[in-house]
């Protein structure tokens, strides 16, 4: 090995060859154990503990009746889901931070989570509100959103600032209409409204899981064909240009993807609050100066699913809906963030 | 006379509605450093981004090697032509090789990510730019020399025989600044094309076989620095009155400003 590709393993096979980056596997092999330790503990434990044993045996199948219910029907599509939803918010939030060269670049900040829940307070003040309904609202909301903040930065590239001033502009129009759309409500729809903000896994089905899943499946088939164009425009728009990467389209579809994946998992499981934001930073600071996708993604599932198990248990005996949990973790993050950069002289 | 291989053809270049340069033609002789020079908003580095496709002309052309350099695949066009941008960005915390080695960006893809090629390629672009002790620093600890070299590296590594290079010394003290055109002129003997827009005219006519002249986005003179660098088109570029004097080392044009008699005490 020489200096060059010190750190990292080169394998070739006939023409083709793959670099593999001995910190970025590390990290990703690691969260991937956690992730797996968090899941089963997490299949393990709520208002009936079943315990490492039970689960595993309901799991295999050997479990009584009672027990293969709860892990099958209960827990389990809501373990995927949490699963699903937080690999699509890690790996929107990896991509808008790519997108906007800002470290709060995140669907919180540009917007997109305030164009789901105006979609999602229109379906619970004019339909009856099913879940389904008021998912496909929730995204129609979030592609919509997405769709406005491409066209007004159209004129140049969707590119830093002003990306991040247009999906602030956004937000702050759409937070108003929100307010305003809650204001007409019923106090019955008004609670549920909130409820629905907060963002929770309660209650979520297989077939919940299996949409957030393809949504994910897709988001990861074109991030991988995406992901070494947009490192080449970390260097910039200039030096990517000149190294041969299609810089607009590259980001048009980062931006199209990001708002999928957003809209996607806001729709099954409400805005959960900092995941998108925090899961980029936690993953560059396990990897370094070397970005990967795949692992903002594991530590966005290991956000939530972590979130939703700490939730489950709740305070005292009631159960705390998944986003509050996320809220307090990623707020608390954030300003440790902020801090941690104003001592390091930096504001990026 | 044979065109060069990269040509702008009575091209209209600008900013959204705003046009810097119209009915603007040019011609990159090849085998030569070419030096843009200008005052300022003369249309200098708006002429390089054209050349480099950054900005696509809204009337007009820009030819690399004969074909509209828009209707070229892009990564084609940057194994043709390499660009060194006026200020580009290096991620946290890369290091020098890493930094380097993007430059093998228009080599590669999802299953060739880095061959013997890469590997020899990025090796002597570091050599020839002489910066291989520093492969496993951080780009972020160097010097603003040593950091422009690793950047000159980087574009190297792209193996382009066309190497453009908007404002490559400004932000550099005196010294970094002769190294950089030392090196630029290095990789020139060595048979490269280089297009550099510089600032100081005593350089552009010292370093450069061949300036172009800008003002008002248009070209007022082209042509061999000792053809060229009159105290006429010096006066009629930028305003200053001078006289030219023969560089005691080299014998290129020097510039010496005159001084006013105002000024004078």
């Amino acid at each position: 090995m020489s200096t060059l590709t010190s750190g990292s393993t080169v394998l070739r096979l006939g023409g083709n060859s793959i670099r593999l980056r001995h910190r970025t596997i590390a990290a990703i092999l690691g969260a991937l154990a956690v992730l797996v330790a968090v899941a089963l503990w997490s299949a393990a434990t709520g208002s009936t503990a079943l315990g490492l044993d039970r689960t595993w045996a309901a799991l295999l199948g050997q479990g009584t009746k009672g027990d293969e219910f709860i892990l099958w029907d209960l827990r389990l599509p809501r373990l995927a889901t949490g699963l699903a939803v937080g690999a699509c918010m890690g790996l929107s939030g990896a991509l808008f931070q790519n997108l906007t060269r800002n470290a709060l670049g995140s669907p919180d900040i540009l917007g997109l989570t305030q164009g789901a829940t105006s979609g999602a307070l229109v379906a619970i003040i004019l339909t009856d509100a099913t879940l389904q309904l008021t998912a496909g609202f929730a995204a129609l909301g979030a592609l919509a959103t997405g769709l406005v903040i491409w066209a007004l930065t159209r004129g140049g590239d969707p590119s830093g600032y002003r990306l991040v001033l247009v999906g602030i502009g956004v937000a702050a129009i759409l937070a108003g209409v929100n307010g305003y759309l809650l204001t007409r409500t019923t106090i019955v729809d008004a609670f549920r409204a909130v409820y629905w903000l907060t963002g929770d896994l309660s209650g979520r089905d297989w077939g919940q899981a299996r949409t957030v899943a393809i949504v994910l499946g897709a988001g990861l088939i074109v991030v991988a064909l995406l992901s070494r164009g947009l490192d080449a425009l970390r260097l910039g728009e200039a030096s990517a240009t000149g190294l041969g990467v299609h810089v607009t389209g590259t980001r048009v579809t980062a931006l199209v993807t990001a708002s999928v994946l957003t809209a996607g998992a806001v729709a099954v499981a409400g805005p959960l609050a900092f995941v998108a934001l925090a899961a980029p930073h936690i993953a560059a600071r396990l990897t370094g100066s070397t970005r990967s996708f795949m692992l903002s993604a594991i530590i966005g599932a290991l956000i939530v699913t972590g979130a939703d198990m700490i939730a489950v248990v709740g305070v005292g005996d009631r159960q705390l809906p998944t986003g509050v949990v996320t809220g307090v973790v990623g707020g608390l993050y954030l300003v440790w963030l902020l801090i941690a950069q104003r001592k390091k002289g930096v504001m990026s | 006379m044979t065109a060069g291989p990269l040509v702008v053809e009575d091209a209209t270049i600008g900013y959204g509605r705003v046009a810097i340069s119209e009915g603007l033609s040019v011609d990159i002789p090849e085998g030569e450093f070419t030096v843009i020079l200008g005052p300022n908003a003369c249309g200098k580095s708006t002429l390089l981004k054209a050349l480099a496709r950054m900005l696509k002309p809204s009337a007009g052309r820009v030819l690399l090697d004969g074909k509209d350099i828009h209707s070229q695949p892009t990564r084609a066009v940057a194994r043709r032509l390499g660009l060194l941008p006026q200020s580009p960005i290096a991620p946290d915390g890369i290091t020098v090789a890493d930094l380097v080695a993007r430059g093998r960006y228009p080599h590669q893809g999802i299953l060739k990510q880095w061959s013997a090629e890469d590997e020899r390629v990025v090796a002597e672009a570091m050599a020839a730019t002489d910066i291989s002790e520093l492969a496993s620093r951080g780009v972020d600890e160097l010097s603003g020399g040593q950091r422009q070299r690793v950047w000159i590296a980087m574009v190297l590594a792209q193996q382009t025989p066309l190497l453009l290079l908007d404002e490559p010394t400004t932000f550099l003290d005196i010294t970094h600044q002769i190294e950089v055109l030392d090196l630029c002129a290095k990789l020139h003997r060595e048979g490269r094309t280089l297009v550099a827009v510089l600032h100081d005219l005593n350089q552009a006519a010292r370093y450069a076989t061949h300036l172009i002249a800008m003002r008002d986005g248009e070209v007022v003179a082209e042509g061999a620095p000792a053809d060229i660098v009159t105290a006429d088109t010096v006066q009629q570029v930028f305003d200053l009155p001078c006289r030219i004097i023969d560089d005691p080392e080299t014998g290129t044009p020097l510039v010496i400003p005159k001084a006013l008699a105002s000024a004078r005490i």
